[in-house]
């Protein structure tokens, strides 16, 4: 009878064998990486905004500092986005023509809110507060980037809980006096190092790291 | 079905039963235990399958349910937050235990009566444990996340499973036994694929039996690795047979619990699983050698044989049971006390206990008798009995234990919803689908070996009487 | 959790934005800017997504971010772990999630951070002091003011509940003329037409029929519309009213005047048929006045108790003699005349006693004695069902024991009609009867359920042509009726009253009617054509009248009444608005002799034999308003345990004599009159007696209320409302299934001898150091030997512990509703209940003592009590519990897969599990309702108590930011903030000066299964019983 398997069909056989080992060890790899890429973290993607509103325009050129707009995020879990009415503090006397802002005046005028649409997103089980790590000297920067430098807003930190375990393990490493905290440019002078174990004794910092701190 | 006639003793007794019946060449036994693979399905065989298959409905009904609901659609409650989803559990996995127990121990300790029955044991190993496998996801929660929140890989949010945890070691323990139990019964099935390869009519048979049976010629090189192979894989699953029931017995034994809290529970678990393992064997073994054809290979050597490991280890669980009340009360743990002298006795659900107690303690003395040993129906009856009398242990220890624990004011009643019950008919028809399936594909009996056996019996005086198993 | 399920959300949240459109913050902002933007305001929710669960699956928000962050969810999504899941991370794999910001931003608003506001909620017309907290003008908790008299910063469970009634999707939605909907305008509009009409005849045909109120506006509205129709007339109902009180006064004085107790100077109190520590206007007040004398150390009070059904009082007391009401007034007779020769006070009154004693007369002659010796150091009290002849006798005792002035003063009644029950009603019903009635407008609570039956209401209501009723819900009342007005919920109105000392609270809003619904004085208003104030208005305009009358006579209070009122709303009190005691009121003994024989010897007739039928108002759904208040329907009855029905009450040697079981479905008929409903046997109930809570078997009301229990109004007359004798009993034979939380009863069923999880003892045990008492309380505390090295907590700034103070606690359950509005604790229905999946995280156990025929009670609220080396942590295979630096047994539900397991190895069984998804369905309305500080939990998840551990977070940062550590005392958890004696403490250990440390060093403190070595941060003090020496044997 004629033979059902020829040599070739060994060869066949073993690299059946080979990527059924392969994919067991390179599909749960991959899986990894891929979790910790940008892309999947959604970062470095810059976020159209309902109006543009450039952040470099206002801290860099026009200085105005972060609290004057997000004003709640030193006494409030949430740093919050200003009322229509606080952007026409400036702008209901200058820009007061300019058709970027008509969305602006509408929205003051017909009472209907503005809809920002959401860069930074920590998960509703997870209570992040600003107002303690601001007050702790944790800059706007060691979570949101360079906002100054943005023309439209995008995620700079992956925000994982790894992210903030990194911190709340070493604060060091992210700590400034309170006064800089808005500071975008600001650096340690001296040794980084010297300067976090100092400003950890300086700002009274005791991170925590028990589930409670954010899970509750 | 069909009542299968009590097997004739030889009119002598001192005649000793042989372990195969008959005289029989290579080719007849190869007939005779091929026959029912070639065989096409005949009615009987279709008419338990579509039982099988209904029953395996009820249970994608029952499944689909409970992740639709959720545990909800269980009975379980506080503080009985376990029940039959757990119950079935142990039981499933304490009936794997008797295939891995014939093969392995049974092959190292050289037991001859063990060839015939350890194909057919294995399989069934190897579904019970598919059956088992179904409730740790199953009885969580939320089962999407703990498919791969105990799968130990670097995570993005710095946290590991509990290691403390038995359940963690659970996963591990069963998933190395289905592994092992897989590979084991596979292994020993090649020759046999091999066989049926060559003796096989149609092409597409040849091809798929071809595929599996892996190229095997049956050269002297080829035997010498697979019996080496065939002893390692052995050698492995030994000590499985004991860790995997001891680990589970740790997700009781572990907690602080009064009926959970006992240091006994991995010793009489493995017992009540090779109990419960021989009982299902029996039931399904009684009737396949009757209407596959297999009474010369399963001679009332094996029934008997297999009647005195029951009787040992239902001695085994007894002692464990007196142990518990004894330490309860020697202990002087009140609450330990009222859980076994007044709860599990007097309590609610004490009619299960009692249940439980006349089937693994009473039932199993019959076997003192030879009569009882080899009267088919006597083992067929006994043998279910003693799977009844495992479940209602298992419910016991889960659920009588949990609803009545330290404080009175959390006490409360249990009763299973229609889920509960379809889930665990469920479990019995994936099983019997399974096995039905396996009855079909391949020999029920390992043929080589029986033919290796026969070749040892015929070639080695000594040998005879065969099968002498102390 | 799919993609569509997501989408799903997103659609709830605009439509229920789209419903609340209309929804101005109200309160402090409210002040200065009354319609403050609305839609800015409530969109405004969103802004906080991160910190307000944006929807009831609080772990499903919007696009699956439940799965912890991106990352998981590209896991999630190639593993394809469930189709489900993968679809979704392929669709949402970019959320588009957006903030919607305030337009204008009230300045006293900080997203995020909650505001408090003062105000109050009237029951039975008293108003209690309340401190609502409320995030971003959604009110999500209620507590009690603690610059309130009455309510000295606690609550009783309806107080707690009352954010579930707000928000209830149930509520009356829509004014409407018989069928048809009209506006508010149209029916102000009708209402003045048909004033004009009444012009002519002086409002002949015009009747009120209100509940009672002390409210002064609506005094004074009402006094405005007499003035404008003299003829009409106002009449005052309520289903569990106390005339008694009233008349007994009358009696005795010669006027109406009600008494005020006072507990802190009362050693010895002798209760009546009076559950004054859970019923009525002064229950929290007395409840903190009676839990003060509770300390071992510090001579303790000592409480009889004489009740033919066991309630709250009953379960504290120290003596307890079960007697059925209609014995209680000759009962009083026989304490006169055990006491007459004593008191030369009492006079004639030591003649009255008539028949042969149904009671122990032992029993009585101690506790004459033990009152005769604390002469000016006890108290009388007579519950609100007794006949006006015991409320005078007990008068007269109070008098003759040198109390009045002391323990309880007499003032003028409060109320704006001084009686309110079925006498009150007769003349109104027989002038509907005789057809003068034209025009009848009912802001009174339901009195067509709650009326006596022989007034037929029902169909009384129909003869009148004109009927305008305004109620919470569309009720059996709102069916008879041809105007229809939703009433505005207490927190959403404005108005005022007066609590049970005289003191006035000004009533504001948290929030604007949802539903608008429109408050009392609106309704009234419309009858001096001002119906389209706003209550808001009317308010200020009388007071700001008040002022200056007060002002012209030199109050200097009343000085520039913008900034006063301003004050009033912060505080919640009115100033020196206090009512004191009615100067010269005296008792003649004599002409009370002559007037009380008679009205004796009728209560004695009245008596006769047979089975006696008491009607009870229910601790959970009171006369029948909460019935439709799930956390109420639940909540375990403190005595019964039962949940989501009412049931015949009875003791066990009435049901073995009438061959009767819990649960066999019974036939009351008295007097030609039957009611249906189950038994359950009660031990310490009278026997030859049945109970019978009010407030069940409504027959229409909102989804939750509707058919259940059984209504017991069908067989409560005018003549009886409250007792009733010549009941027969009859089983029908089939079986009725309770839902009860605790069915075992004492500690140690089936006689296991265990260690009691509630201690009690006797005063002199528990005051003499050697005693076997204290050597056990010994065994029972301190480290017990563990396998592990402990963990190490003296480095730990705080140290949370909690002790309960078994002597202190009445078991009246406030503190598990006030758990259950902290913590986003849902409802499970029922069937769940009776399954055992109740997900209240504290409970209250309750344990009978002694025979079952007469026991004393201990009541142990139980909570997780965070152990040290806790069983559920180590069986965990996720980490979801875990243990904190400072010792919380923490519950990470985000993390948690739902094994169970650790609920299996907790020795207290006080873990919950979502069994089901309880939080799918709840209203866009009550989300608004959701504590945005804690995470709804969503199916399959473990839950428990943790301290409030949402209350330490939020403390530690704001302390932290002022660079200052906790103070011992400003750190509340819920259950201790909301307790009214005060039973519970906590703080941290770490500080030997706090409550807590100290209470743990109390000799009478022990941990529950302390054997197992779990050091629970939970201690418990031993109950005291102080008994008296004449009858230590009784019990």
């Amino acid at each position: 009878m004629n033979l059902l398997f020829r040599p070739k069909h060994n060869t066949l056989a073993q690299i059946s064998l080979f990527l059924v080992a392969a994919g067991a060890v390179g599909v749960p790899g991959g899986l990894m990486l891929y979790a910790r890429t940008p892309y999947a973290r959604q970062m470095q993607e810059p976020i159209e905004q309902p109006i543009q509103f450039d952040h470099r325009h206002h801290t860099r050129d026009e200085g105005i500092d972060c609290r004057y707009c997000h004003n709640t995020v030193d006494k409030s879990p949430s740093a919050s986005i200003p009322p229509t009415q606080l952007c026409l503090n400036c702008h209901s006397q200058i820009w007061n023509k300019s058709p970027i802002l008509e969305k602006v005046r509408e929205s003051f005028i017909q009472n209907k809110p503005i809809e920002w649409r959401r860069v930074t997103k920590v998960a509703e089980f997870a209570y992040f507060n600003h107002s303690i790590h601001v007050n702790k000297g944790v800059g706007c920067v060691s979570c949101h980037g360079r906002v100054d430098q943005m023309a439209a807003v995008e995620k700079e930190e992956p925000l994982t809980m790894g992210f903030c375990l990194d911190c709340h393990r070493h604060p060091e490493k992210n700590l400034r006096p309170v006064s800089e905290v808005v500071n975008m440019d600001w650096k340690p002078e001296g040794d980084p190092e010297e300067t976090g174990r100092r400003l950890l004794v300086e700002n009274d910092v005791h991170t925590r790291t028990s589930c409670t701190t954010c899970h509750r | 079905m069909a009542a299968p006639e009590p097997a004739i003793l030889p009119n002598d007794p001192l005649e000793p039963i042989p372990l195969i019946e008959g005289k029989h060449t290579d080719r007849t036994i190869n007939d005779s235990l091929f026959d029912h693979v070639w065989r096409g399905p005949g009615k009987g065989w279709w008419m338990l399958f579509g039982c099988a298959l209904s029953a395996l409905g009820l249970l994608v009904i029952a499944i689909t349910y409970t992740l639709y609901k959720g545990i909800g659609s269980w009975g379980n409650n506080i503080p009985v937050g376990w029940a039959f989803g757990i119950i079935n559990f142990v039981w499933w996995i304490g009936i794997g235990h008797a295939g891995t127990l014939i093969s392995a121990i049974l092959l190292l300790f050289q037991q001859k009566w063990r060839t015939s029955i350890n194909r057919f044991a294995e399989a069934m190993t190897l579904f019970a444990v598919i059956c088992a496998l179904l409730f740790p996801l199953l009885h969580t929660g939320r089962p999407w996340f703990a498919a791969y929140w105990l799968m130990p890989y670097p995570s993005v949010h710095r946290i590991w499973p509990q290691f403390k945890s038995p359940l963690t070691w659970d996963v591990f323990a069963v998933s190395t036994y289905f592994t092992i139990s897989l590979l084991f019964w596979f292994l020993g099935l090649v020759p046999d694929l091999a066989a049926l390869r060559d003796s096989s009519k149609s092409p597409t048979k040849r091809l798929i039996y071809g595929i599996f049976a892996m190229g095997w010629r049956g050269s002297g090189r080829h035997w010498a690795e697979y019996k080496w192979a065939y002893l390692l894989l052995a050698g492995l699953s030994t000590p499985l047979v004991l860790s995997v029931h001891t680990i589970v017995s740790f997700d009781f034994a572990v907690s602080v619990l009064p009926g959970w809290h006992t240091t006994i529970f991995p010793p009489y678990f493995v017992a009540g699983a090779v109990f419960s393992g021989f009982a299902m064997v029996l039931t399904w073994m009684l009737p396949a050698r009757e209407f596959l054809g297999l009474k010369h290979v399963v001679t009332p050597k094996h029934l008997e044989n297999m009647a005195k490991v029951m009787l040992v280890t239902g001695m085994m669980v007894t002692y464990g049971y007196v142990m518990e009340h004894f330490i309860a009360w020697y202990s002087g743990s009140e609450y330990e006390y009222s859980q076994f002298f007044r709860v599990r006795q007097h309590g609610p659900l004490a009619p299960i206990y009692w249940l439980m107690v006349t089937c693994n303690c009473v039932v199993p003395q019959l076997f003192w008798s030879k009569r009882c040993r080899t009267n088919l129906w006597v083992l067929w009856v006994a043998s279910i009995l003693i799977n009844v009398g495992m479940w209602c242990e298992r419910f016991t220890i889960v659920v009588i234990s949990l609803h009545r624990d330290f404080l009175p004011s959390s006490w409360k009643n249990y009763s299973p919803t229609w889920v509960d019950i379809t889930l665990f008919i469920g479990t019995i028809g994936l099983f019997s689908t399974l096995f039905l399936l396996f009855l079909k594909f391949v020999p029920a009996v390992a043929v080589t070996e029986v033919k290796e056996l026969r070749h040892e019996l015929a070639h080695d005086p000594t040998a005879e009487p065969a099968g002498e198993t102390h | 959790m799919s993609c569509d399920e997501s989408q799903e959300k997103a659609k709830a949240e605009r439509e229920e934005r789209k419903g609340k459109r209309s929804l101005p913050i109200f309160g402090g902002a409210a002040q200065k800017n009354v319609d403050l933007e609305p839609r800015g305001v409530w969109r405004s929710m969103d802004e906080r997504a991160g910190v307000l669960p944006s929807s009831a699956k609080g772990e499903f928000p919007a696009g699956a971010s439940e799965l912890e962050g991106v990352s998981r969810r590209g896991f999630m999504q190639v593993l394809g772990v469930s189709t489900a899941v993968a679809t979704l991370g392929a669709a949402c794999q970019k959320p588009n999630e957006k903030i919607v910001p305030f337009v204008r931003r009230p300045e006293e608003m900080t997203p995020g951070n909650a505001m408090h506001f003062a105000t109050g909620y009237a029951l039975e017309g008293y108003t209690s002091g309340l401190l609502v907290e409320s995030h971003i003008g959604h009110p999500t908790k209620v507590e009690g003011n603690p610059s309130h008299p009455d309510t000295l910063g606690a609550t009783t469970a309806f107080e707690q509940a009352l954010i579930l009634g707000l928000y209830d999707d149930d509520r009356a939605k829509q004014i409407r003329r018989s069928d048809k909907p009209i506006a508010w305008t149209t029916f102000l509009s009708e209402t003045r037409a048909r004033c004009l009409g009444f012009a002519g005849n002086g409002g002949a045909g015009l009747r009120f029929l209100t509940g009672p109120t002390t409210s002064p506006l609506l005094a004074d509205l009402r006094r405005r519309i007499l003035e404008r129709f003299p003829r009409a007339k106002f009449v005052s109902y309520a289903s569990v009213a106390g005339d008694g009180a009233v008349d007994g006064a009358k009696l005795a004085f010669g006027k109406p005047l009600v008494a005020r107790n006072r507990l802190t100077q009362a050693s010895v109190i002798l209760s009546l048929d009076a559950d004054f520590l859970n019923d009525g206007p002064e229950q929290t007040r007395l409840s903190r006045e009676f839990s003060g004398r509770r300390e071992p150390t510090r001579d303790m009070n000592r409480l009889y108790v004489v009740e033919p059904a066991m309630t709250v009082t009953g379960m504290t007391a120290d003596h307890r003699l079960r007697l059925r009401g209609g014995d209680v007034p000759a009962f009083t007779a026989a304490l006169c005349a055990m006491l007459a020769p004593k008191l030369p006070g009492l006079g004639a009154l030591g003649t009255l006693a008539q028949g042969a004693p149904a009671w122990d007369q032992k029993w009585l002659s101690a506790v004459a004695a033990d009152l005769e010796r604390n002469r000016g150091r006890c108290l009388v009290v007579a519950g609100r069902r007794q006949p006006a002849v015991v409320h005078a006798l007990v008068a007269a005792l109070n008098s003759a024991l040198e109390n009045i002035g002391k323990t309880v003063e007499y003032g003028a009644p409060l109320t704006t009609d001084t009686n309110s029950g079925p006498e009150a009603l007769r003349g109104l019903v027989e002038e509907i009867a005789a057809g003068v009635v034209e025009t009848l407008v009912i802001t009174a609570d339901n009195p067509v359920y709650g009326g006596p039956v022989d007034f037929k209401l029902a169909q009384l209501f129909k003869r009148v042509p004109n009927v305008i009723y305004t109620a919470l819900y569309e009720d059996e009342t709102a069916g008879g009726c041809n105007y229809f007005i939703p009433a505005a919920h207490s927190l959403e109105s404005w108005g005022d009253g007066r609590a049970s000392d005289g003191v006035v609270t000004v009533i504001q809003p948290l929030i604007d009617p949802l539903w608008g619904g429109k408050t009392e004085a609106d309704v009234l208003a419309a009858f001096v054509n001002e119906g389209d104030q706003g209550t808001h208005a009317l308010l200020q305009k009388y007071w700001g009248s008040e002022a200056k009358l007060a002002t012209a006579k030199g109050g200097a209070a009343f000085a520039a009444f913008d900034a006063v009122w301003e004050r009033w709303l912060a505080d919640g009190v009115v100033p020196d608005t206090g009512a004191g005691a009615e100067a010269g009121a005296t008792i003649n003994a004599q002409a009370l002799a002559q007037a009380a024989g008679p009205l004796l010897a009728r209560e004695g007739a009245a008596r006769g034999n047979g089975i006696e039928v008491a009607f009870a108002p229910d601790p959970k759904v009171f006369d029948g308003r909460f019935a439709n208040n799930a956390w109420l329907q639940e909540l375990p009855q403190p005595v019964t345990k039962l949940t989501w029905d009412n049931a015949i009450l009875l003791s066990p040697a009435t049901a073995e004599k009438l061959s009767i079981e819990t649960g066999d479905w019974l036939t009351v008929s008295i007097k030609q009159r039957a009611v249906d409903g189950p038994a359950m046997i009660v031990p310490g109930h009278a026997d030859e007696a049945i109970t019978l809570p009010l407030g069940y078997g409504r027959e229409r009301t909102g989804h939750i209320g509707a058919q259940v229990g059984f209504n017991a109004n069908a067989i409560r007359t005018s003549e009886a409302p409250w007792f009733d004798r010549g009941a027969t009993v009859s089983v029908t034979g089939s079986k009725y299934r309770f839902a009860i939380t605790q069915d075992h009863w004492t500690m140690a069923p089936d006689g296991r001898e265990i260690p009691p999880p509630a201690v009690a003892a006797p005063l002199s045990e528990v005051l003499n150091p050697h005693s076997t008492l204290n050597e056990e309380l010994e065994g029972r505390r301190g480290p017990q030997p563990y396998i592990h090295q402990p963990w190490d907590y003296s480095k730990q700034q705080y140290k949370w512990g909690m002790a309960i103070d078994l002597n202190k606690c009445t078991g009246c359950s406030a503190c598990i509703v006030a758990c259950q509005s902290e913590n986003n604790i849902p409802v499970v229905g029922k069937d769940n209940t009776w399954r055992g999946r109740e997900m209240h995280w504290l409970r209250v156990d309750r344990y009978f003592e002694g025979s079952p025929a007469d026991p004393l009670v201990v009541t142990q609220p139980l909570g997780c009590v965070q152990c040290e080396t806790a069983p559920c942590e180590y069986v965990c295979p996720v980490n979801a519990t875990v243990h904190s630096d400072e010792g919380l047994n923490e519950m990470v539900y985000n993390r948690c897969i739902g094994t169970r397991y650790c609920s299996n190895n907790c020795p207290y069984k006080v873990r919950r599990f979502n069994f089901l998804n309880y939080t799918n369905d709840v209203s866009p309305a009550r989300q608004m309702g959701m504590n945005p500080d804690v995470t709804v939990r969503s199916r399959g998840v473990m839950e428990k108590c943790t301290y409030c551990v949402q209350r330490i977070e939020r403390k530690r940062i704001e302390t932290r930011i002022q660079g200052r550590a906790i103070a011992d005392g400003e750190l509340l958890t819920a259950c201790q903030q909301g307790c009214p004696t005060q039973a519970i403490v906590f703080g941290s250990l770490q500080d030997p000066s706090a409550k807590v440390s100290k209470a743990h060093a109390d000799p009478r403190r022990y941990d529950l299964l302390h054997e197992l070595a779990t050091r629970p941060r939970t201690a418990y003090l031993a109950r005291v019983r102080n008994l008296n020496p004449e009858l230590a044997k009784v019990d």
